[in-house]
């Protein structure tokens, strides 16, 4: 489309919130096949390329009733599904949509049931990725939420009942945007993996979403520089830093995409690409929490997990963990139960998944981030990396705690160190780790990059059988 | 807009890097925690100057305790 061949007043006439214009500002020069007839049915879906692959997309109509989803609508979407199950190609959903249609009645309820359905029968088979770009509610926030990843444009809003019903119900003044608008799904639910401030940016991350799951290359030894990783490390140990540096001194330069940042920023988890293959990476974030396992942080991680063993993506996961965050909220928010969903996650794992700790290991948090006893593919850890039920200090307070409490208190901080000192010796660091297997082999920082890709390289590429719930 | 950082777990107060009244860039550190065995600095979210400090050195926070105003 050039821009001379349009006059001003009928560009002007162009809504911008058509789908037409929508699926050719996501596919490649906006370029696409229409495979679905262009009435008021409320949905149309196009198949066309992303970065020269091809994939399928559909976009509700919000130009037609609000873009509310009826019978023929909602068939529309099952085709794109049928489309992108028998071409094994991506499917992208652009919503802006209030929901079923209301004058349909149950019929148009039975059809959005029968879209979940046609979702989760793709699920863990073809990646599936939701762009919401207006309001999307009712039925319309479940469709996007049944995907594997949900990217929110600046004027999306994802909720299942509008500010009206809820004041009627509940008495909240609320509107849209508190409702489910980027901070509410970015930061505190967990509903959305990248929140983006333009409509361009929301298309252009789709389109990289699409390109690190359907695209995935193949990986390239030779293009893999020996980088320094320990440069992203601070000086003392007792010191938390910003995980970000290392992950992107880990990747490809510049290709690494996280999701869920916001959310439980404990944990960080993002796609990025490894000698030109894409990778998972899953990495504890002392920063936060002090890279503390909590529940929200294991459910992300184990969505993650799932995610990536599902559509073959190798995982590499970079630990320094003190271990789980104490605390009655945790307990009492299912830090046990949702935690296990990252063991049941892990050891379920079926893609290559190499380990790197990086700084220490502690107790539960150690088994749970893709330990050797969970089936990791390998173990490296840095030189002077710590793996123990707990800090040594810690240990040797339990271990000692008569003999300590007999020594008088202002020789007690010395006392302790030396029976740290002590127990490190007896508990053997990670010289004694290597020996118990639970760490397969020590690496120097400057060569875990190539380490870890080697054993990408060696270990056949599988995928897990399973669909991705959104837990 | 002034706003307000929070401690995100309980711990104690390791020590407090700057002056009410200072000028700080985003990602400055403004106090580092100490939790877990771990100190853990507390950055600034975005520039502009430290209105206030809520907490000294030796103090247990709360999660959600409020440490310092930039504005």
């Amino acid at each position: 489309m050039t821009a001379t061949a349009t006059p001003p007043e009928q560009e002007a006439q162009i809504d911008p919130r058509s789908p037409k214009l929508r699926l050719a500002q996501f596919f490649d020069g906006g370029n696409f096949e229409l495979i679905t007839p262009d009435d008021d049915r409320g949905v149309l879906v196009g198949v066309g390329k992303v970065a020269g692959a091809p994939c399928v997309a559909f976009a509700t109509d919000p130009t037609v009733q609000g873009g509310a989803m009826g019978n023929d609508g909602c068939r529309a979407i099952v085709t794109a599904y049928d489309r992108a199950f028998a071409d094994s190609v991506p499917v992208v959903g652009i919503w802006h949509s209030g929901g079923a249609r209301l004058r349909e009645g149950v019929l148009s309820l039975d059809a959005v049931g029968r879209v979940f359905a046609a979702m989760t029968r793709a699920s863990g088979k073809v990646p599936q990725i939701s762009v919401v770009l207006g309001p999307a509610a009712g039925g319309a926030a479940y469709g996007p939420a049944l995907t594997d990843l949900v990217i929110l444009g600046p004027k999306g809003r994802i909720f299942v009942t509008g500010p009206e019903v809820v004041k009627s119900v509940t008495g909240e003044a609320v509107d849209m945007d508190i409702l489910g608008g980027p901070e509410p799904h970015g930061r505190r639910s967990g509903v959305v993996h990248i929140t983006t401030d333009t409509d361009e940016a929301a298309y252009a991350e789709a389109r990289t979403l699409v390109c690190l799951l359907g695209q995935q290359g193949s990986l390239q030894l030779d293009s893999i520089a020996d980088t320094d990783l320990g440069q992203f490390m601070p000086d003392s140990s007792r010191r938390a830093y910003d995980v970000h540096p290392l992950i992107d001194g880990f990747v490809d330069e510049g290709t690494f995409t996280e999701l869920h940042a916001k959310w439980a920023p404990n944990i960080v988890v993002g796609l990025g690409r490894l000698g030109g293959r894409t990778v998972g990476i899953i990495a504890n974030n002392p920063l936060r929490l002090g890279g503390c396992l909590d529940s929200a942080s294991a459910e992300k991680a184990s969505r993650f997990v799932r995610m990536c063993d599902a559509f073959a993506v190798p995982l590499i996961v970079l630990v320094d963990v003190p271990g789980y965050l104490p605390g009655l909220g945790q307990e009492w928010e299912g830090v046990v139960r949702r935690g296990a969903k990252l063991l049941h996650a892990f050891a379920e794992c079926v893609v290559p998944r190499v380990t790197v700790v990086t700084r220490k290991a502690y107790g539960g948090a150690y088994v749970a981030m893709n330990s050797a006893s969970l089936g990791a593919t390998k173990v490296f850890a840095w030189p002077d990396a710590e793996v123990a039920v707990m800090g040594a200090v810690a240990a040797i307070r339990i271990l000692h705690r008569k003999r300590l409490a007999e020594v008088p208190p202002e020789s007690r901080e010395q006392v302790e160190l030396e029976l740290a000192a002590e127990h490190e010796v007896i508990s053997g660091g990670i010289k004694r780790a290597v020996e118990m297997g639970v760490v397969d082999e020590v690496v120097e920082p400057i060569a875990t990059k190539r380490a870890v890709a080697q054993i990408l390289w060696d270990t056949p590429g599988v995928r897990g059988q399973h669909g991705n719930i959104p837990l | 807009m002034a706003h307000t950082l929070s401690a995100e777990m309980v711990a104690s107060v390791h020590s407090i890097e700057v002056s009410a009244g200072q000028r700080v860039d985003p990602g400055a550190v403004i106090v580092v925690l100490e939790s877990m065995k771990m100190e853990i600095p507390v950055l600034a979210e975005t520039g502009g100057t430290v209105l206030d400090i809520f907490v000294a050195a030796g103090d247990v926070v709360r999660e959600g305790d409020a440490l310092a105003s930039i504005g």
